[in-house]
């Protein structure tokens, strides 16, 4: 350290012990720097003001008295060490805050200047010691994600080999292949497949660990994505002679989730069922709205396999569980699987859980937030109670120039609705999440609180930012339009909720008209 | 499966692609599986001579590995999209390396599409033959 003083913050109210410490610190080997007040909001505000080497603090001051001192200490300066100036009272309340990141606590009667200088510099050299170890963590989960990408990557090269030469024999481009080698060849592609999505979750897992995967949300019929789902498990609950049935609830609910990341979770827990189910069995998807909670949709999927021990349950979404009774030849993967799952429920604010009983099946479940449009528009188009006068709905459609669409286009996508979010005014307009799963034409629609007249300006600056984004400017069209949402005249006599409502379902029309209407948007019952 | 893919130019001179990779065997599996849908092929090993290609064949597509010796995916990429008679030619990348971190890096060095190894065949032929339509459509310079 260049400069050797140590700079104080003693945050004490009494002037005879703040003189006292003061001494005591001047008395000291040390060069010292002592700022003092005496309430602890001058205290905070001077920690935001300059970073001290240390904070000497009371615990019972004007604004501030026992725990809530210095826990709100801890929360403004995380970093800063923090020795307590306790009195012969409230020791013991001194004890429980050195376990909660307080580093020391002197009492007061007893202070000496060298007990006082002993006690700063252990402070501080504490704190460094933790600073480091949190440092040296962080080194560590990025250098083994770093290590697995490295390792994905190298694995995935060989991979690529065998799965091309695989393939090119299986489909007859190495010479005629007799049915028997054709069924062995399938099976090497099989277990090159289980390879791959090894190799896959390992990264997945890894992303989901650090924080780093991406959620887009958007307004999607579970139906539509629970139907792909078993679509694209049904020939291996076929081949394993395992019957896969949906059952929906007839009000289908729409949800506010990312749809390749709930793809992934339903394939997983479909993919899991079927594997653990023998022949014969079945394998039921269930989607309906939560009962419990209404703002949740509710998934659920039934095998009739041998189910979950009571022991195995609180652990089977931890990283790498694996079920140690797997006898029946089963290769149960890396256990990434659920953990993943568990990870991308959560990112959408959901739920998962799973129960058993052993010998009668499993049924894993999880929850989605429902998409509400209400829910979505109450802050924007109420304003002190009032519902505002006048909604504009904004339609926005990009459409690639070419198929496939050159780039990336889903990027393009996603900065035009970044900047879109930047043309409206958040606190009465609103930009709707986009619709569907992202298809080659992507239509955003905003709801704004002006009049048709006014809309003009929002269109135009809404053309002059989307024209200029790269992506569109080289690969695509932009179509901007708006129309006045024009509602029934009988509005003035209802509830807030139900004005609300009425402007939601009067949008929900529109935006069906617009679409030339697949999906029923009003199903959610708001 | 499905083995083959109309190739866009079958009745016509038949499109060549340059396939652009450091590991021999995986160019000659690509080698096999496009020949059998009707293109043509050239091939590259490094950087250098992939451009060294393109410039002397000028093939209708390029299918481009990122890791390579003698200049990496991306250097490639550049050059082409600097030369007046290649910044046309699509460009598929084909590469083990991560898509969160190279995907968009990809598209914005001027790359067509992008495809994680390993690639499902019948995915990777659709997006040729979609390519080389819509360049033929744009610029009419294709086999004709």
């Amino acid at each position: 350290m260049s400069d050797p003083t140590t700079h104080v913050l003693l945050i004490e109210d009494n002037p005879g012990d703040a003189d006292l410490v003061r001494l005591r610190l001047v008395q000291g080997k040390t060069p010292v720097e002592v700022d003092c007040v005496n309430r602890l909001a001058d205290g905070l505000t001077a920690l935001t003001a300059k970073t001290p080497s240390v904070v000497l603090l009371d615990l019972n001051l004007p604004d501030s008295h026992g725990s809530e001192t210095f826990r709100k200490v801890l929360e403004k300066a995380p970093g800063v060490p923090v020795v307590i100036l306790s009195g012969q009272e409230d020791e013991a309340l001194a004890i429980k805050a050195m376990h909660q990141g307080v580093q020391d606590y002197l009492v007061k009667g007893d202070i000496t200047s060298k007990h006082l200088e002993r006690a700063m510099r252990y402070a501080v050299e504490r704190q460094a010691l933790l600073r480091s170890l949190e440092m040296s963590r962080k080194q560590q989960l990025e250098f083994k994600n770093q290590f697995l990408s490295h390792v994905s990557h190298e694995l995935r090269t060989p991979l690529t080999c065998i799965h091309q030469y695989v393939t090119l024999m299986a489909d007859g481009l190495a010479g005629p292949v007799s049915p028997e080698q054709h069924d062995h060849l399938r099976t090497v592609l099989k277990s090159v497949n289980q390879l791959h999505a090894m190799i896959r979750d390992l990264l997945e897992a890894a992303r989901a660990e650090a924080g780093k995967i991406r959620v887009e949300r958007r307004c999607i019929a579970l139906v539509d994505l629970i139907e792909h789902a078993v679509a694209m498990l049904q020939p291996l609950a076929q081949e394993k002679r395992v019957g896969l049935e949906m059952g929906m609830d007839t009000r289908v609910p729409l949800v506010l989730a990312d749809p390749d990341r709930i793809l992934e979770v339903l394939v997983n827990l479909i993919d899991n069922a079927i594997k653990f189910t023998p022949p014969d069995g079945s394998v039921m998807v269930k989607a309906c709205l939560a009962e419990a909670d209404t703002e949740f949709a509710y998934v659920s999927v039934t095998d009739t396999g041998r189910g979950i021990s009571p022991e195995a349950i609180p652990l089977i979404f931890e990283r790498l569980y694996q079920d140690p009774n797997t006898s029946d030849g089963n290769r149960s993967g890396l256990g990434l699987g659920l953990y993943i799952a568990k990870e991308l429920v959560n990112l959408h604010g959901g739920r998962i859980w799973v129960a058993s009983q052993p010998g009668s099946g499993a049924t894993f479940s999880f929850t989605l937030p429902l998409y509400s449009l209400a829910k979505l528009l109450t802050p924007v188009i109420v304003h002190n109670g009032q519902l505002r006068d006048n909604f504009i709905l904004v339609r926005v459609t990009l459409t690639p120039f070419s198929r496939p669409p050159r780039g990336n286009w889903r990027d393009t996508c996603r900065r035009c609705l970044e900047l879109l979010e930047r043309c409206v005014y958040i606190d009465k307009d609103l930009v709707l999440p986009a619709m569907g799963t992202a298809g080659p034409a992507e239509t955003f629609f905003v709801v704004a609180s002006t009049d048709l007249e006014r809309s003009n300006i929002m269109m135009n600056r809404i053309r002059g930012q989307l024209e200029a984004c790269p992506g569109l400017k080289d690969g695509g069209t932009l179509q901007v339009n708006a129309e006045a949402v024009v509602l029934p005249s009988s509005q003035k006599a209802r509830s807030g909720a139900e004005q609300v409502r009425e402007v939601a379902d009067r949008v929900t029309e529109m935006i069906m008209a617009n679409l030339g209407c697949k999906q029923n948007f009003t199903a959610n019952g708001d | 499966m499905s083995t083959e893919h109309k190739n866009a130019g079958q009745n016509m001179t038949r499109a060549k692609i340059l396939i652009v990779d450091d590991d021999p065997d995986l160019r000659k599996a690509l080698k096999l599986r496009l020949r059998a849908n009707h293109y043509d092929t050239v091939h590259a090993c490094d950087g250098y001579s992939a451009i060294a290609m393109a410039q002397k064949e000028h093939p209708h597509l390029i299918i481009l590995d990122l890791g390579l010796p003698a200049g990496d995916g991306y250097v490639v990429l550049e050059r082409l999209q600097d030369s007046d008679a290649l910044s046309s030619i699509p460009v598929i990348v084909l590469t083990a390396r991560d898509p969160q971190t190279n995907e968009e890096r990809s598209f914005q060095s001027g790359a067509t599409a992008f495809f994680q190894k390993p690639v499902d065949n019948n995915e990777l032929l659709e997006v040729i033959q979609a390519s080389l339509q819509a360049t033929s459509a744009r610029a009419n310079r294709l086999p004709s």
